[in-house]
């Protein structure tokens, strides 16, 4: 962006990410000085770190600065969308898409013109139609590339309006898609509402979570792939995903919503501002998941007690990237049997209240946890002068005082799925402001009923 | 990921292409500056990766071989990446203006 404006710029870059540079690069269109910091700054001595910086980053940096101004030599043409790129058997269209980067590890199915133009028959939206450019490789979020990528992750023809939902929420830029690669390697998690979720044939029981149901499996497939072809997120030997050990695709998650309405909560969709009924799509970031969080008894506070626990036992770690940044939000995936006992005498408020009171790290903990992670100079004092968290957080100087992990009660979001013949749930922790709940409608086509007829 | 095969009653396909297209506007870079003596460089950080120890040690090193030179440091631009990154960085042309900015060093993606 400073080069944009015309003066000469140098970026400090680990020479672990220059492969992620490169990308962004080519995405941004704009050639990068860099300064290489050799290795991992964050465990180097202090007399290592001096020596690395004087040796090779501040002489890269000034090269940078005053040297050969860097140039860009991206001059690879590209097919134009729709084109047909290969004519072959399928073991030479798997081969192909695998060698060119293009899947991820397991065959897909082969995008061709007639499975493409069946997907595209389940929107009134043009093929050409582009929700946004999107980072890190600078490339339309155009419809056409909904369907083709929703063909290959092995979705049918009528997942395309949650698709495109699904494109539309993580084209916003609260989302943050561009953080998608980070370190941290979280996952996108699909929360699908509304009356589709029965029409799709969506698991929202027993199992719900594995790979096993085609509409959660490929759709949650479909958005590693697009991610992977579209924005350009690849691990080795590719680049563009710098998640340092990872995880693998998240099967979209859909509420057991009539077990919702029958204990008289409202549905998660609801919670987010939806009217009941509405068709919904929902992406978060997943970054951990707790183990899973038996519970009994017939009261509520005795569950909602479990959940303190082992909510705050999981993720109390890495609430740190929330204070730094103001946000995060666990979700809990209640279990349809432990929501009908909470229910009986707590709103769903009153839960988010009482994790919100109950989770809690002594300030030293929390600071430790950032010092460690990546931000030496963590301080509550400063974040709260920033204006980034409350008051409270700094109340007083005592390192051992007592923080709420949950920076705010609104933050906590309940969801009734799972199996309903167990005493189980489990929750979900988004990686701070990468990947924030993001929700769109689902937009049907004109004929959606006369084509999911005719499909059926 | 299986191996080409040449069974001759096999189906073809043809496939389309799975990308999309790119949309990238290119900017050349700046004419860099030889001399940095009387020039101002801006600092930018993402208050991460031991920056408070990098930066010092950047600007004393350049300041050996370019004692003219002006650094504004990185605390007059703020965190653009975190709670406030969209805010942050749209405040930042202004600023840079602001302080006559001659260069910059942006950091730290490690």
């Amino acid at each position: 962006m400073v080069e944009r404006l015309g003066i000469p710029t140098a970026s400090i870059i680990g020479s672990g990410f220059l492969k992620q540079a490169e990308v962004i690069i080519k995405g941004l269109g704009v050639p990068l000085a860099m300064g290489v910091y050799p290795g991992t700054p964050m465990v180097d001595s202090e007399a290592e770190l001096k020596r690395k910086v004087e040796e090779v980053l501040a002489p890269g940096l000034l090269r940078g600065l005053t040297g050969e101004a860097p140039s860009d030599d991206e001059t690879t043409a590209e097919p134009q969308p729709g084109e047909i790129i290969l004519r072959g058997t399928f073991d030479d269209v798997q081969e192909h898409f695998y060698r060119q980067l293009w899947t991820d590890g397991l065959p897909i199915v082969p995008p061709t013109r007639e499975r493409v133009d069946a997907f595209l028959e389940f929107t009134d939206r043009q093929p050409d139609d582009v929700l946004r450019i999107l980072p890190q490789e600078g490339r339309e979020a155009s419809v056409l590339s909904i369907a083709v990528n929703g063909v290959m992750a092995g979705c049918r023809p009528e997942y395309m309006p949650v698709l495109i939902a699904i494109i539309e929420a993580m084209c916003d830029p609260v989302y943050r898609v561009e953080d998608s690669g980070s370190t941290p390697g979280w996952e996108p998690l699909v929360i699908v509402s509304g009356p589709i979720i029965k029409e799709l044939d969506l698991n929202s029981g027993q199992g719900m979570m594995r790979v096993g149901r085609q509409a959660n499996t490929s759709i949650g497939r479909f958005v590693r792939m697009y991610l992977r072809n579209i924005c350009g997120f690849r691990i080795p030997p590719g680049a563009g995903d710098k998640g340092s050990i990872g995880q693998s695709f998240l099967v979209a998650m859909a509420e057991d919503e009539d077990s919702a309405r029958e204990i008289g909560w409202p549905t998660y969709a609801q919670d987010r501002g939806f009217a009941a009924g509405e068709n919904v799509v929902t992406v978060r970031s997943v970054v951990s998941i707790t183990s899973p969080m038996y519970s009994s008894g017939d009261r509520a506070v005795e569950h909602v007690q479990q959940w303190t626990d082992l909510i705050g036992g999981s993720f109390t770690y890495w609430a740190h990237t929330g204070f730094k940044t103001g946000l995060w939000s666990p979700l809990i995936v209640a279990g349809p049997s432990i929501a009908g006992v909470i229910a009986k005498e707590w709103t769903k408020d009153q839960v988010r209240q009482y994790l919100y009171e109950h989770i809690k790290v002594t300030a030293e903990r929390a600071t430790h946890h950032a010092h460690m992670t990546s931000t030496p100079t963590f301080s509550f004092e400063n974040l709260v002068k920033d204006g980034i968290l409350p008051p409270e957080y700094a109340a007083s100087k005592d390192p051992q005082r007592l923080v709420n992990v949950i920076i705010k009660p609104e933050m906590v979001e309940i969801l009734v799925a799972g199996d309903p013949g167990r005493n189980q749930s489990r929750a979900y922790m988004s990686n701070h402001v990468q990947g924030p709940p993001t929700s769109r409608r689902v937009v049907l086509p004109r004929k959606w009923k006369q084509l999911l007829a005719r499909d059926k | 990921m299986a191996r080409s095969t040449t069974h001759t009653h096999e189906p073809r396909y043809d496939v389309l292409w799975p990308l999309s297209r790119k949309a990238v506007k290119r900017t050349a870079a700046a004419p860099r500056i030889p001399d940095l003596n009387g020039k101002t460089i801006c600092e930018l950080w993402d208050v991460i990766f031991r920056g408070e120890i990098i930066y010092p040690l950047v600007r004393e090193y350049i300041k050996a071989r370019f004692p003219g030179v002006k650094f504004v440091g990185y605390a007059e631009f703020g965190n653009f990446h975190g709670a406030r990154e969209h805010q942050v960085t749209a405040t930042i042309p202004d600023k840079l203006r602001a302080h006559k900015a001659d260069a910059a060093i942006v950091g730290i993606g490690a």
